[in-house]
């Protein structure tokens, strides 16, 4: 293996200063399907029970006035001097009826994921993280940045200030994402604003941050930006909506520890017990690298004679031109020529026979010569 | 990370494909991609060499991956020639055609030289109408 590849350390003023080895979290397989699945089930952790009133639709005295009376036999209200009375009730098709299978609080709101799949995704999400071409694929404005992944200097994490948040991310190139965020903010359609979720907005970049100086509170009035501790990262955070590729602006610290949180493939971590990063199932997905490989072309045939294939000729029928029947199919050629000669000898056989001419008869011959 | 997986991530969902036609085809508008097409080749995300042809107030950048760039270097690792503006077609396409000559891409260069000289053609200024002519009737009257 070559020389591990190392990240450079951007200081406050955007230049990159010293630099880290690459944790081994970032090179870990990248898994769309299981980041996917895990996401789906995470989400769903932080739902509140809701249900219709159990009540609902049955507070009525109806019964069914039976058959006789020209009426579907559905319940119906009682009594009379009120509209109410004779309509139809309790049925998910009625009017002031229960709906179809009532919603119920007991409903499994929770989905347990297992230990080994989260961290897994997690993982994974991490690693999308890094690559450049993952991160911009998710809409993240990165194009001016300096290098995936971003890792500024430990002095940030004893920002105070917004205005020195500010500065940070535009000496970065990286306060582009945050306009993007800003200018995306638009009122929610549905009632979802009545419930304190009145406008929704893009995400911006997560800061991730080893111990909280004063960072979090300098960040986190900046729209879209979200910020978390190393130790507690979280999916729903690294993969929003279950996409690949969150902008991670790293702080030294976090990214010094990440090789601890998350362990490398060799030495598990220091956080979670017994912990090794997951193995890719193949060490090479570069599929031009593997077919041009020495094994590979050691056992592949030689290629053949270019076959040129005229593209702009016009196709000939083989049922109706010779030479490309031929050329298809050799033995077209025998049962042709077999056929012919077959019909030259019913020819010749059924032709008519030459009229033998009969013999000249006696009478004639005798009167042929003179006396 | 081989291009091969990169692009396997990000084909079905990326944040630059435009799908408006049903069963139509599949337009991605990243930078990078000459055709404007979602497929590995023209990839302006996936591929590790990219040719990125843009118009920058009237000066035409072809943008280039570094050939020693680290994978992870983003803005640092690009290389960008510029073609001055009013340069002339012959000369622009030269400067376009450059980078599949020396073997960067070849497979681009329809792609690319078709890309430059679309952005040269509509740096043109459009001739003028010529001004109508008045015909038969009317010219014998307006003119004598």
């Amino acid at each position: 293996m070559a020389s591990r590849p190392t990240v450079s350390v951007h200081s406050s003023s955007g230049e990159a200063s010293t630099s880290l080895p690459l944790p081994a979290v970032l090179t870990a397989p990248i898994r769309l399907d299981v980041v996917q699945q895990v996401h789906k089930s995470i989400a769903k952790n932080k739902r509140q029970a809701y249900a219709v009133s159990e009540k609902a639709g049955h507070q009525t005295s109806a019964e069914s006035w039976g058959t006789g009376r020209a009426v579907a036999r559905i319940p119906r209200v009682g009594g009379g001097g009120t509209h109410r009375s004779g309509q139809a009730a309790f049925g998910n098709m009625c009017r002031g009826g229960r709906m179809f299978a009532p919603t119920k609080t007991w409903r499994k709101w929770h989905v347990k994921v297992n230990q080994n799949q989260r961290r897994f995704a997690v993982v994974s999400a991490l690693a999308a993280s890094a690559l450049p071409s993952l991160v911009l694929a998710r809409g993240h404005r990165i194009e001016k940045i300096e290098e995936v992944p971003l890792v500024v200097d430990g002095s940030a994490e004893s920002f105070t200030k917004t205005k020195q948040a500010v500065a940070l991310l535009k000496s970065l190139n990286a306060y582009a994402d945050v306009v993007k965020v800003s200018n995306s903010r638009k009122l929610r359609a549905g009632k979802g604003k009545l419930r304190n979720r009145r406008h929704r907005q893009r995400r911006g970049p997560l800061v991730v941050y080893n111990e909280d100086n004063g960072i979090v509170k300098a960040f986190r009035n900046l729209p879209g930006v979200e910020l978390v501790n190393v130790r507690r990262l979280n999916l729903l955070q690294l993969a929003p909506g279950g996409h690949l590729g969150r902008f991670v602006i790293w702080t030294e610290g976090a990214f010094g520890l990440l090789d601890e949180v998350f362990g490398t493939f060799d030495k598990a971590s220091a956080f979670k017990k017994d912990y090794f990063l997951p193995t890719a199932k193949i060490a090479n997905p570069d599929v031009t690298r593997l077919i041009n490989s020495d094994e590979i072309q050691s056992v592949v045939r030689p290629a053949g004679q270019k076959v040129q294939k005229r593209p702009w000729t016009q196709k000939k029928n083989p049922l109706v031109n010779k030479a490309v029947l031929f050329r298809l199919n050799p033995y077209a050629k025998t049962l042709r020529r077999r056929e012919l000669l077959k019909q030259e000898r019913i020819k010749a056989k059924n032709a008519p026979k030459p009229k033998q001419p009969a013999a000249a008869s006696k009478a004639f011959l005798e009167g042929l010569f003179a006396p | 990370m081989s291009s091969d997986l990169q692009w396997l991530l990000l084909r079905k969902n990326n944040s630059f494909l435009v799908k408006r036609v049903v069963e139509g085809p599949v337009f991605s508008k990243e930078s990078g991609n000459l055709l404007n097409i979602n497929s590995f080749k023209y990839s302006g995300l996936a591929n590790s060499k990219v040719v990125n042809v843009e118009d920058q107030a009237g000066s035409i950048k072809i943008h280039t991956r570094k050939v020693k760039a680290s994978p992870h270097a983003v803005a640092s690792g690009v290389a960008t020639t510029a073609i001055r503006p009013r340069s002339g077609s012959r000369r622009a396409l030269g400067i376009a055609a450059a980078p599949a000559k020396r073997g960067y891409r070849p497979d681009l260069r329809h792609a690319t030289l078709a890309r430059v000289s679309a952005l040269v053609a509509a740096q043109r200024e459009p001739k003028p109408t010529p001004a109508k002519k008045i015909r038969g009737k009317k010219a014998a009257h307006f003119l004598g």
